[in-house]
């Protein structure tokens, strides 16, 4: 009975040396934090907003500080994965009530997914006089902007955008900007374009992939059949605070500036492809025939030989 | 091949610019020839010009050979009119120039000194005394002027001070009259300085040379400590400043750094440079060190004043301006970047991305004059991220005016689940012209939920070719 007691021991021991890595609170440890803590600023505990939906991705609301990664597969989903990082600015522009939001992107990430533009950010919530652009030419260049844009105050949010994996981005340097985010008090969204999972010292990473939009609301309350309503997306935890990894079907709302959970499911997309389904009694398509050849003979002869005593 | 330049000791054996090469040869037939780099000699001249910044900063070209220096109130800094031009000539003889020069109170008249006789000083009063032995070519005279000038026989330039000018002038046009007066200083001729005349500047002659970009940055911060109280009575702030860096030999170096609103705080200033200083790190060839450090004001503008509340909290958390200003600063005007609105139906003229600094600027001037800041007209649905150019597709529809039902871009095929649209956005014909075909718009979702802005330029039937598609951007 002694060795199940000592594993528990270690494995206590284990958690703790990596919260104390981490500075944040694991399972069971949120007494001991305050030893370890960051000297950071605590988020200023006003009523955060209601988004209903968020509660499904991190454990508490929107983070007000620290590094929150956000990433997808290919360059072809970017407007989902854009569309996600820009309505989690907005909002933190609105918790924080004033501020501005800084989107570092690389040249080569800006022209291959495309230049920011203003009237579709001003229609999606975000005020594009309140938006600047930093365009550095090299990831390392984008590396240093992103630090120096954490200590300002006047920034809500910092988006950096990073296209693939950079060898000049890995752990060491994700960790310095996850404490530099959560001293500034800043949150550092970290837009991975085309990447691969990578392990970094972010509070969590999800990957954000296109949903079908929801269907422009009529005013007698049905909807618009074929329209294209509010945005949607499909996010994933990939790296949590919460177990669950299951996708999550989000859809903004612009005007409000909130999201919503929503139900559907990719399947019931009108054109998607639906799963094809196994009735549960199978009947064969057609009767079996009678007082037929079951079919073909087996080739080749069988010859009876005579055995010989 | 012509000689075009020689040396004193070519002159000597009675060579002459104009001489064939093998004429040249044929004389002395040890010659040492290279051929001319013109392009070398005009970067070595304003290399000599950056030199002799030192001095004044009022520095003119002359030619391809020579430099206007204007001392005017500058003499006394560098003990006297006599002991300016010896040490200048010696510092040049030092970097391995040979120079000839003449302090007076005209152009013109140190020009023919210089030129053609012993140079030195020239008294005011002297003008006339020391011109009248010289040649007519002193002058500045065009060739076929001096020339015709020759052949009357008025060879020298005491030859022309007595005679009437009324038929000078007829005979020989009212150039040679001007250059006369220009030379004896009777009539004023400006030289126009090849760098702009910095508002206020302050610089530090040093003993021993720095090298290091330490005592660079603290002798800029100190420099624009004193620049700051002249910045104060005139009740200015500098917008670019330049960091004048002399190297001990004779390369200068300047480092211009622009500002987001008028400054005059020494710290700022410093912070500015360091950022300039490590990006132009690998440019910055300190060599031996740098001799002497001269901070410019470049450009000033009203420095408005403002008083800050205890509440601000503007204590220690650095503001907006002065992070573009880093920013700006280390990696150039166009890396930090602001959205502005234009009034326009086209998508890819209605927002421009402009220098935040420019911005900034517009920002305060819209607040002097109070006039209203363009706002988006359009409340259509417009994409987060527009591609420019827009990238054309390959697209199938069933009807061919109809929506396509799928598209190809960037080789991989897209089948088209819901759409919206048109919408039909006329070109701008007073700006590209009534060819330009209009443009009609779809908002279309695939089936993995993803939605673009697919576009059509043109209309089937109205043009000889077929319109084509592009897609123009992402939507959320």
């Amino acid at each position: 009975m002694a060795t199940p007691a000592l594993a528990r021991e270690r494995l206590l021991a284990l958690r703790e040396a990596v919260a104390r890595i981490e500075n944040a609170d694991g399972p069971g440890l949120s007494g001991r934090k305050s030893r370890w803590q960051w000297n950071a600023p605590e988020a200023a505990p006003n009523d955060p907003p209601a988004t209903d939906g968020l509660e499904a991705i991190f454990a508490a609301g929107l983070p007000a500080c620290g590094l929150v990664e956000i990433r997808n597969a290919q360059t072809r989903d970017m407007g989902a994965a854009t569309g996600f990082t820009l309505a989690l600015a907005a909002l933190q522009q609105e918790i924080a009530g004033t501020g501005a939001t800084l989107w570092i992107s690389q040249a080569m990430a800006l022209s291959e997914a495309g230049m920011p533009y203003a009237p579709g950010l001003k229609n999606y919530g975000l005020d594009p006089a309140r938006l600047f652009i930093a365009r550095p030419r090299t990831a390392q260049d984008a590396l240093w902007i992103a630090e120096a844009a954490l200590g300002i105050s006047a920034f809500s949010a910092v988006i950096l955008e990073i296209r693939g994996n950079p060898a000049c981005f890995g752990l060491t340097e994700s960790r310095r900007l996850q404490l530099r985010a959560k001293a500034g008090g800043t949150l550092l969204l970290l837009l991975r374009q085309a990447g691969e999972e990578e392990a970094s010292s972010a509070i969590c990473r999800l990957r954000v992939e296109p949903a079908p939009a929801a269907a422009r609301p009529l005013p007698d309350g049905s909807t618009l059949a074929g329209s294209l309503g509010n945005p949607a997306f499909l996010v994933t935890p990939e790296k949590s605070k919460i177990a669950d990894a299951v996708g999550t079907v989000l859809e903004w709302n612009p005007d409000d500036r909130r999201f919503r959970r929503t139900e559907t499911h990719p399947e019931s997309h009108p054109a998607a492809q639906q799963p094809q389904r196994q009735p549960e009694d199978t009947l064969p398509l057609v009767s079996l025939s009678s007082h037929r050849q079951s079919g073909p003979g087996a080739l080749g002869t069988v010859v009876a030989l005579q055995r010989t005593p | 091949m012509r000689i075009s330049r020689l040396d004193r000791e070519a002159e000597r054996i009675g060579l002459r610019r104009g001489h064939g090469v093998t004429e040249a040869r044929a004389i002395c037939p040890s010659l040492d020839i290279l051929p001319a780099e013109p392009v070398a000699d005009r970067a070595l001249l304003e290399g000599l010009a950056d030199w002799c910044d030192r001095y004044t900063p009022l520095v003119a070209l002359d030619g391809d050979d020579g430099l206007y220096l204007d001392i005017t109130g500058c003499a006394h800094l560098h003990g006297g009119e006599r002991a300016m031009l010896d040490g200048l000539l010696s510092s040049l003889f030092a970097l391995g120039v040979e120079a000839r020069g003449a302090i007076s109170s005209s152009p013109g008249l140190s020009w023919a000194v210089s030129h053609f006789g012993e140079g030195g000083v020239i008294d005011a009063d002297a003008a006339e005394t020391v011109l009248a032995p010289l040649p007519t070519p002193a002058l500045r005279l065009p060739k076929d002027t001096a020339e015709m000038l020759g052949r009357v026989g008025l060879k020298a330039i005491g030859d022309l001070l007595p005679l009437p000018r009324a038929p000078l002038a007829r005979r020989f046009g009212p150039l040679l009259l001007l250059r006369l007066d220009q030379a004896l200083g009777l009539e004023d001729e400006p030289i126009s300085p090849r760098l702009p005349v910095p508002v206020l500047s302050a610089e530090r002659r040093l003993f021993d040379p720095v090298s290091s970009a330490d005592d660079i940055l603290a002798l800029s911060a100190h420099l624009a400590g004193s620049l700051k109280e002249g910045l104060e009575r005139r009740g200015e702030g500098g917008r670019l400043f330049v960091l004048l860096l002399f190297r001990v030999d004779g390369r200068v170096f300047r480092i211009q750094a622009a500002t987001s609103a008028p400054q005059r705080d020494p710290d700022r200033i410093k912070l500015l440079f360091r950022e300039r200083l490590a990006a132009v790190h690998d440019g910055l060839d300190a060599g031996y060190g740098f001799e002497i450090v001269r901070l410019c004001v470049l450009t000033a503008e009203p420095f408005e004043t403002v008083q800050e509340g205890f509440a601000d909290g503007t204590g220690d958390s650095p503001s907006l301006s002065a992070f573009a200003e880093r920013i700006v600063a280390r990696f150039g005007p166009d890396s930090l970047l602001a959205l502005t609105l234009a009034e326009s139906h086209l998508p890819e003229r209605a927002a421009r991305l402009a220098p935040i600094l420019d911005r900034l600027e517009s920002e305060r001037a819209v607040d002097r004059s109070g006039a209203p800041a363009v706002t988006a007209t359009a409340c259509m649905d417009r994409p987060l991220r527009l591609f420019t150019p827009p990238e054309p597709v390959e697209t199938m529809a069933g009807v061919p005016e109809d929506a396509p039902k799928s598209f190809r871009w960037r080789r991989s095929l897209y089948r088209i689940a819901r759409t919206e649209g048109p919408e039909r956005i006329a070109a701008e014909w007073w700006i590209d012209g009534e060819n330009q075909p209009s443009r009609d718009y779809f908002r279309v979702e695939d089936e993995a939920g993803r939605r673009f802005w697919l576009f059509r330029e043109g209309i089937y039937g109205r043009q000889p070719h077929l319109p084509r598609w592009f897609i123009h951007g992402f939507f959320a």
